[in-house]
């Protein structure tokens, strides 16, 4: 599997022993740095598949500022006295890369685009803005503020994803279903009450949902939020709301 | 190509049983029932929209179709303090039904009463027009009182009205359509200010009116009790009443308390219609929205808009609070009537109240009443 050698990937056995609600955001860390430098993967391989020179700069350009976004997270850690690791092939991220790259192996531009910026960017912009509204100081303003850019960057990919679906409307609704299947039952795992799989490979203990509540979170309306943020994506490309509803109702819980 | 919305209803799930029914179809026949813990950390966060289409048929043989919008307010945060959010989920409701194309729009249950039935609250609406439906409301829970009476031999010249949530815009109609018939009224509410003036409307037209705040004060008197309170949940205690007494339980969620030990009352669910020319539902939600014992009955509120648009008038029929009288009243149920759409057989929580004769699917031949006996 990919190695990401930008950033250095410390596991929970290296970190120094911190603070309770320091070892929650740890954990809270590790996923979102996690999750970035996962889009700075698909970013990548997604210019590698683009025609249009404007397309391979752009979805460069975005891996930058992904690349960009795991760096201030780990720095926050740094702020808290913590290492905050990284593992890119942790359970439920490797099968979301894995779902990925069967779209670039397919030349899927549009198949991508979905993944990344409806799916995966509507669970990191909504868990991201919930988190920046209770975590402390700079912390909290940090993830405001990548929640802002990343909601930024979403418009040009759902102009593109717009003009595909006129083209042709059941087709493209076909196609984000069948995306839904593979990868939102991933992340409706992931964001489950409890890990079915078992141990997500990320948190450096048990499972940090249990211990949410104690920074104010809770791992219920972390996947609330995620899903009305997935649903309204939807919604904005023009889906029927009460298809998406069905299919939203079907996920694993 | 879109098929033509002529009415929406917009509304939400009075308990967690009816919210897990509505999920339950939704996850079809193959997925297992969400665990009662995972429903109530989901739902609150779907986004307004619509749950299924419906077909609606006139006895003249026409029909319309619609949707029904579920707000997904949950059942147990339609207290005061919720107002805000609540309000929210009704305006995106009401964006979801105006981004459908639907001319007419009920606003059922809560909904109305959470914009106070000012429909300039709502998005910008174009073609769109809302109505609360609280005026076939009305004309279903006063016929109920009606036939009742009838059906139990009982004078109402010689009876006292008491009206829970009096000063309410379904009270308050009631109050407008029942004083003229009745011996004497009482109202009750929480604010005496809003109870003196509709006492002195209705004290202007002849009749003995009292008001009172303290519920238990003034209920042993009473004969016949319309419950029309806002109530977030079935709390109401009546305490005594007068002998034999009839209790219109027409609150949404219901008003009364399923601890409130009623001896010797007879007790109904109120503004309920039922359609004689039938509803389809795709998905087949009818059984879970509509929780009666009688096929296509639904509240008096969400049928006035397919009334509406079954005799093709796209008008806002019911707006604001406090403003449904008689005359209205009538012309409603007159509609109504023409397209098959009368008072649904009276039922309650033990069951119907009537026998109905129901050998084909929406027949509303009733031909007699249960004895009283409590239930609720
Ligand atoms: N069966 C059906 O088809 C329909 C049922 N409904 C239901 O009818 C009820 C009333 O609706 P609507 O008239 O539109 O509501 P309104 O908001 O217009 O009126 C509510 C009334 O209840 C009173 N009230 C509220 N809380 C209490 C309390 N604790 N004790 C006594 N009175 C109280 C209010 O007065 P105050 O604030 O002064 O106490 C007011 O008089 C609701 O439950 C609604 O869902 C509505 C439409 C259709
Ligand atoms: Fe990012
Ligand atoms: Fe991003």
């Amino acid at each position: 599997m990919e190695a990401v050698t930008t950033l250095k990937c410390a596991t929970a056995d290296n970190a120094n022993p911190i603070s309770s609600t320091a070892s929650i955001w740890q954990d809270v860390l590790a996923q979102a740095v996690t999750g970035e430098l996962i889009a700075v993967l698909n970013y990548t391989s997604l210019a590698e598949i683009c025609e249009d020179p404007d397309e391979v700069a752009d979805a460069l350009e975005h891996a930058e500022s992904e690349r960009g976004h795991a760096a201030a997270f780990t720095a926050e850690g740094g702020k808290l006295g913590i290492v905050v690791p990284n593992n890119v092939n942790a359970k439920y991220w490797k099968r979301l890369r894995t779902a990925f790259l069967r779209q670039i192996d397919a030349r899927g531009f549009i198949g991508c685009l979905i993944i990344q910026e409806v799916m995966l960017e509507s669970f990191a912009v909504a868990s991201y803005k919930r988190v920046g509204q209770v975590a402390p100081g700079s912390l909290g303003n940090t993830f405001a503020a990548i929640a802002a850019e990343e909601e930024d960057h979403i418009d040009h990919a759902m102009a593109i994803l717009r003009a595909e679906r006129a083209l042709d409307v059941q087709r493209f609704d076909d196609k984000v279903y069948a995306l839904h299947i593979e990868v939102m039952t991933i992340l409706a795992q992931m964001f489950a009450r409890e890990d079915a799989d078992g141990h997500c490979e990320l948190c450096h203990g048990s499972c940090v949902k249990q211990s949410l509540p104690v920074v104010g979170l809770t791992s219920s309306e972390l996947r609330g939020v995620a899903l009305q943020h997935y649903l309204r994506t939807l919604d904005m490309l023009g889906l029927p709301g009460e298809l998406t509803l069905v299919w939203v109702a079907q996920l694993p819980v | 190509m879109p098929i033509p919305i002529d009415f929406a209803l917009i509304a939400h799930q009075e308990s967690w049983r009816a919210a897990a029914d509505v999920l339950a179809v939704l996850r079809g026949p193959y997925l297992a029932p969400i665990p009662d813990d995972d429903l109530k950390e989901i739902f609150p966060w779907f986004p307004p929209r619509a749950v299924c289409h419906i077909d609606h048929r006139s006895v003249l043989g026409h029909s319309v179709h619609g949707i029904y919008i579920d707000s997904f307010i949950p059942p147990d945060r339609l207290a005061h303090k919720y107002r805000h959010e609540n309000i929210e989920r009704v305006r995106d409701a009401a964006a979801c039904a105006i981004k459908a194309g639907a001319r007419i729009v009920s606003l059922g249950g809560f909904s109305s009463i959470l914009i106070e039935g000012d429909s300039d609250l709502l998005p910008e609406k174009g073609e769109t027009v809302f109505t609360t439906g609280n005026t076939l409301t009305v004309a279903f829970v006063v016929k109920g009182i009606k036939k009742i009476c009838a059906l139990q031999g009982r004078d109402m010249g010689e009876a006292t009205l008491l009206i829970v949530g009096a000063t309410g815009d379904v009270g308050s109609g009631c109050a407008r359509c029942l004083a003229p018939l009745v011996k004497r009224v009482v109202l009750n509410a929480r604010s005496i200010d809003r109870l003196r003036s509709l006492a002195e409307e209705l004290s202007a037209g002849g009749k003995a009116v009292d008001i009172a705040t303290d519920l238990q004060q003034l209920s042993v008197q009473a004969d016949i009790v319309i419950c029309v309170a806002s109530l977030e949940s079935p709390s109401l205690l009546l305490g005594r009443l007068g002998p034999n007494a009839i209790i219109c339980d027409a609150g949404y969620p219901k008003n009364l308390s399923p601890v409130d030990v009623l001896e010797d009352c007879t007790v109904f669910f109120g503004g309920l219609g039922q359609s004689l020319g039938g509803m389809s539902f795709e998905p087949d939600v009818h059984r879970v929205l509509h929780r009666h014992p009688f096929p296509n009955v639904g509240q008096g509120c969400v049928m006035e808009g397919m009334v509406l648009a079954l005799e093709g008038r796209f008008e806002p029929f019911s707006q604001g609070r406090g403003f449904i009288t008689p005359e209205r009243v009538q012309e409603i149920e007159a509609i109504a009537a023409r397209h098959g759409i009368h008072l649904a057989p009276l039922y309650n929580a033990q069951g119907p109240l009537e026998e109905v004769a129901c050998e084909t699917e929406g027949s509303a031949d009733e031909r007699q009443i249960a004895a009283p006996g409590r239930a609720v």
